[in-house]
């Protein structure tokens, strides 16, 4: 596969021992200019037929791993989670009460036999009512809306 | 995939024994200062700095087992560590003020006892426009190459991010030497009345920064040559950047007011 060499011998008072070295002495001829010319042209005509990415041999250096090759683990799991087109892999959203009457208690799903319930009573109110929800009792928040809590399944 | 994590975002760590190594080597460093400062024996300082040394090293080390070896930096986890660092160079920020404060307090009303007048009298201040105006330069490059070092990251261009980041790692070797050279060099110490006072705490503080933020880089040097970062997850990067970015200007500040206009 031919390649532009990008090295000495392209310097014309190198390769042609009668040009004078000092950039004084030196008259560039027509013909030169055209071999310059011509050696540009070839160098783009070339590239662009092999892409960008082989440029040349000095700029095949795009050698970091893909992110998703490169991560491990639970981040894997997550950005595979968000390639598959799940945007919420922890499920870390607000959840919203449903009619919440005793008879008909919001669920909230847990991995465990007890978890934290934050209410948020009214839209503009200033803090959170916090209360643990066990397994198996309903609970009711002091603004009068029920919560139970049912098993989670794994997301992830 | 089952795993004992419970499938949330977050990270609740192991058990560590750096806090506890770490709390103990402080005392060491504080209390070794102390012995330092008024028996003349630098013993337990130098037991102190030994151990803290090797607690930043494990614990820093198990962070980068947790993060790239074991995937448990989601990005949830990122981004409470990069709350983390802005509030840490929040701190330090909140740290110099308190030295740009005392400078101010002495040099825009100068005692009668240093002459009535800023720099005080019989003080040879160093030229801004030498050895201070190159270190000003040499950090604004560093700067640039930094960022520059971030985009090569960020388009997985591998030789040209660890190019750049040599270039800024060199560049911040080359400001302390100057800059320990500016020191041997000065016609004026610390004892030197206030002006000396403002001069070596301010910029001290300032070079013992410059190291911090110039090892900091320097292990992330050896972590993109290790191939621990990848184009779309290298905050140790990013923390490092933000604090070279933050120890800069603190320079340019330093520049402008202690060698500027205080000169």
């Amino acid at each position: 596969m031919e390649y532009i060499s990008e090295n000495r011998t392209n310097i014309p008072s190198l390769r042609n021992p009668q040009i004078p070295s000092r950039p004084a002495e030196r008259k560039v001829h027509l013909s030169q200019l055209f071999a310059m010319a011509s050696l540009i042209a070839r160098s783009l005509v070339l590239n662009s037929r092999r892409g960008v990415q082989l440029t040349s041999v000095r700029f095949a250096n795009k050698m970091m791993a893909d992110p998703m090759e490169h991560a491990t683990g639970l981040e894997k799991q997550e950005l595979l989670s968000k390639a598959a087109g799940n945007e919420n892999p922890f499920d870390m959203r607000v959840y919203k009460r449903v009619s919440g009457d005793q008879t008909n208690p919001t669920s909230v799903p847990s991995f465990y036999e007890r978890r934290l319930v934050g209410c948020i009573c009214e839209e503009d109110a200033t803090s959170i009512n916090w209360m643990w929800l066990e397994k198996g009792e309903s609970k009711r928040c002091e603004c009068g809306y029920w919560f139970q809590l049912a098993d989670a399944k794994p997301m992830v | 995939m089952t795993s004992s994590h419970g499938h949330h975002a977050f990270h609740l760590v192991d058990m560590s024994p750096w806090p506890l190594t770490g709390s103990i080597s402080a005392m060491m460093l504080t209390t070794g200062l102390v012995k330092w400062f008024h028996q003349f024996n630098p013993d337990l300082l130098i037991l102190g700095v030994t151990a803290t040394t090797l607690t930043m090293i494990q614990w820093w080390r198990d962070i980068t087992r947790e993060g790239t070896y074991q995937g448990l930096h989601t990005k949830a986890v990122t981004i409470g560590l990069r709350w983390g660092m802005i509030l840490f160079i929040t701190s330090e920020v909140l740290f110099f003020f308190s030295f740009f404060w005392a400078f101010f307090h002495s040099s825009l009303a100068p005692n009668v006892e240093v002459g009535s007048c800023w720099p005080p009298a019989g003080i040879q201040t160093f030229n801004p426009f030498q050895i201070p105006l190159l270190n000003t330069a040499i950090l604004l490059a560093s700067g640039a190459t930094v960022t520059w070092a971030h985009h090569a990251i960020m388009e997985s261009n591998h030789s040209q991010a660890m190019q750049s980041l040599g270039i800024t790692v060199f560049l911040g070797m080359y400001f302390t030497a100057l800059q320990a050279l500016e020191y041997y060099e000065a016609p004026f110490t610390i004892a030197d009345s206030v002006y000396g006072s403002t001069f070596f705490v301010a910029t001290g503080f300032h070079g013992l920064h410059v190291i911090i933020g110039s090892t900091f880089l320097m292990v992330c040097l050896y972590r993109l040559y290790k191939c621990h970062f990848s184009a779309t997850h290298h905050f140790g990067f990013e923390a490092a950047a933000w604090y070279w970015h933050f120890v800069d200007v603190v320079w340019l500040f330093l520049y402008i007011s202690i060698y500027w206009w205080g000169g």
